[in-house]
């Protein structure tokens, strides 16, 4: 197997969040993954305390340039994730591009990251850039309810709604698109959380094609960070093994993520002891742990085509 | 197995070197990674071209006291490679000392660049922080034949000689000595390279002994970067599981390193194409591809006791 991705995500020094929850992932199912650190923090910004630097949109132009002069700048994947930064936005776009003038059948997955549960947690302005920029150039996106309905400017509370919005983001530009969660009622109880998967396929006569997925997660009682990122690293692999099967790419990356949540939270509440709540140090996902179930999900978590 | 490893090298966006060739093989080797990126460059800096930042002491400094900050700084090892900067060196050392504090049983292992094949590629300034501060906190050094030289200040004509060299270079501080690679003539003809290595213990009883091991490496006709990262980050994780046997250690490490170099030439050479040298991207080290080999290296190297 022969795939290279260009990853551009944070880098923390203990922890797993950006690129250090994306390439190791990446890495054990083959993917040769070349990474530019966005930033450099010690730890997440979830913990008590953060220390570090960032990188600044003329800094990723020289790196990019580094790669670009000694002819080595062709990808087959793009990943990026969450950013603060419009400058820095603006200039993966034009990476992008650029990469995608070298080779025109690059994929970029895109995770929107803007803000969750109603609110956004990145500066407002971010909002028309992926918008009007990132999102047209993205082939795979992973939003959360809240991204998926800021984008679209249309609320959520049906999955009729939710497979509206979904067409929606299409019409922008991707052809898959997977909200990560959501809010809707799932029919196992209130334990379980909704995603939903859409996938606009061109078969070989012209005709296209949509398969649209449905999946209930089981919910885990702990705030853990990173598990979008790989998420969206996983989708990449899994689409990457099941180009026209939604179904089973979403079912092979929602399973791992569920075996390494659950490894975390067990973990986590033997480190605290019973009675505490495990700390964000303790959160960490146990990501070197869950090699095996990396490398080869054992699904528990079905998905449904709609 | 619960281990954690904080490592102070490079990040290449592209390639295998510094952090990119320690982190991949540590974690498929179940150790838990933190590193601290001592620069961001596009690649490493055999390739035509290389751009990039670097980061300052005093931003080495702030990283590490985020993480001091949040109470996290146990470490079981520290693990240093390539630096170019004196002050960037003399921090690492500060953190190292109080990483050892903290935890009293950390080991450090360091690979101490200064060069190769008699000439330094660092600057010379680097040497007396590596001879008085450096090696003295170390726990396990992997110096070539040049770097142990230039620390000793003896040369290594003989088996004999790199024996008083490692004694010498256990006398600064480290119980672990590995020369990655000699000019002494290999028994299994010229297309082999010596490296030796050398183990301090303390028994039960209280006296000491030295484990003393050969190994002859079969040479590869190409220039490989990033190889020497690779070692150091192997060496530590089998003097992990084998910390009283620098035999088994050893012939591991060097078996690991061997397939990984195998597969790098084979690639490198079908990319390039008959008759064609290949270039530094191709010559990246094939380590993705390798994990197999770096779980559980079949041993293909030996090494014999030596006295």
């Amino acid at each position: 197997m022969e795939c290279r991705v260009l990853s551009i995500q944070s880098h923390v020094v203990r922890g797993y969040v950006g690129n250090k929850s994306a390439t190791f992932p990446l890495q054990v199912l083959g993917f040769e993954v070349d990474s530019i650190n966005s930033v450099q923090f010690s730890n997440h910004t979830g913990y008590d305390h953060w220390k570090g630097q960032v990188l600044t949109a003329e800094e990723l132009k020289v790196l990019y340039e580094g790669i670009k002069l000694n002819k080595v700048n062709r990808y087959d994947y793009i990943l990026t994730g969450y950013s603060r930064d419009t400058s820095f936005l603006e200039m993966v776009v034009d990476i992008i591009k650029e990469l995608k003038k070298a080779n025109s059948s690059l994929v970029y997955v895109c995770d929107p990251v803007m803000g969750d549960q109603g609110a956004m947690y990145v500066p407002e302005n971010l909002l028309p850039i992926y918008k009007n920029k990132v999102v047209p150039l993205a082939e795979i996106l992973t939003p959360n309810q809240f991204e998926a309905e800021l984008l679209t400017g249309r609320k959520i509370c049906t999955e009729d709604d939710a497979i509206k919005v979904m067409d929606l983001l299409h019409d922008m530009g991707p052809e898959t698109v997977v909200l990560t969660s959501t809010d809707l009622p799932s029919k196992h109880g209130d334990q379980f959380l909704v995603a939903l998967g859409s996938q606009r396929i061109r078969k070989p006569d012209g005709t296209i094609t949509c398969q649209k997925i449905c999946m209930d997660i089981p919910k885990v009682d702990a705030a853990f960070v990173g598990t979008g990122d790989l998420f969206a690293a996983m989708l990449l692999a899994w689409t990457y093994h099941h180009p026209k099967d939604l179904k089973t790419a979403c079912e092979k990356t929602v399973s791992a993520i569920h075996h390494v949540l659950k490894r975390t939270i067990t973990y986590a509440n033997e480190v605290a002891g019973p009675g505490n709540k495990p700390s964000p140090a303790q959160l960490e996902l146990r990501m070197i742990q869950s090699k095996a179930d990396i490398e080869n999900p054992s699904i528990v978590i079905e998905a449904k085509v709609l | 197995m619960e281990c954690r490893v904080l490592s102070i090298q490079s990040h290449v966006v592209r390639g295998y070197v510094g952090n990119k060739s320690a982190s991949f093989p540590l974690q498929v080797l179940g150790f838990e990674v933190d590193s601290i990126n001592s620069v961001q460059f596009s690649n490493h800096t055999g390739y035509s071209h290389w751009k990039g930042q670097v980061l300052t002491a005093d931003e080495l400094h702030v990283l590490y006291e985020g993480i001091k900050l949040n109470n996290v700084h146990h470490y079981d090892y520290v693990l240093t490679g390539y630096t170019r900067d004196t002050s960037f060196l003399e921090m690492v050392v500060d953190i190292v000392q109080e990483l050892k504090r903290a935890n009293p049983n950390l080991v450090y292992v360091c690979d101490p660049v200064l060069g190769d094949h008699g000439s330094m590629y660092v600057p010379q300034n680097l040497y007396p922080v590596y001879k008085n501060k450096v090696v003295p906190v170390a726990d396990i050094i992997t110096p070539n034949q040049f770097e142990a030289e230039l620390l000793t200040g003896k040369n290594i004509s003989t088996e004999k000689d790199a024996v008083e060299v490692m004694d010498l270079l256990h006398a600064m501080g480290p119980d672990t000595v590995v020369i990655t690679s000699s000019d002494l003539p290999p028994r299994l003809g010229d297309r082999f390279l010596v490296s030796l290595g050398s183990q301090r213990h303390v028994r039960p009883d209280g006296s000491r002994t030295t484990e003393r091991v050969r190994i002859e490496v079969p040479k590869v006709d190409a220039v490989f970067v990033g190889t020497g990262d690779l070692f150091a980050a192997m060496l530590l994780a089998w003097t992990h599981h084998y910390p009283n046997d620098l035999k088994t250690a050893c012939e591991k490490t060097f078996s690991v390193m061997h397939h990984v170099i195998q597969r790098t030439i084979s690639y490198a050479h079908e990319l390039a194409g008959p008759g064609r040298r290949p270039s530094p991207p191709q010559l990246e080290l094939r380590m993705v591809q390798s994990k197999a080999d770096i779980e559980d290296p079949a041993i293909v190297t030996e090494a014999t006791l030596i006295s």
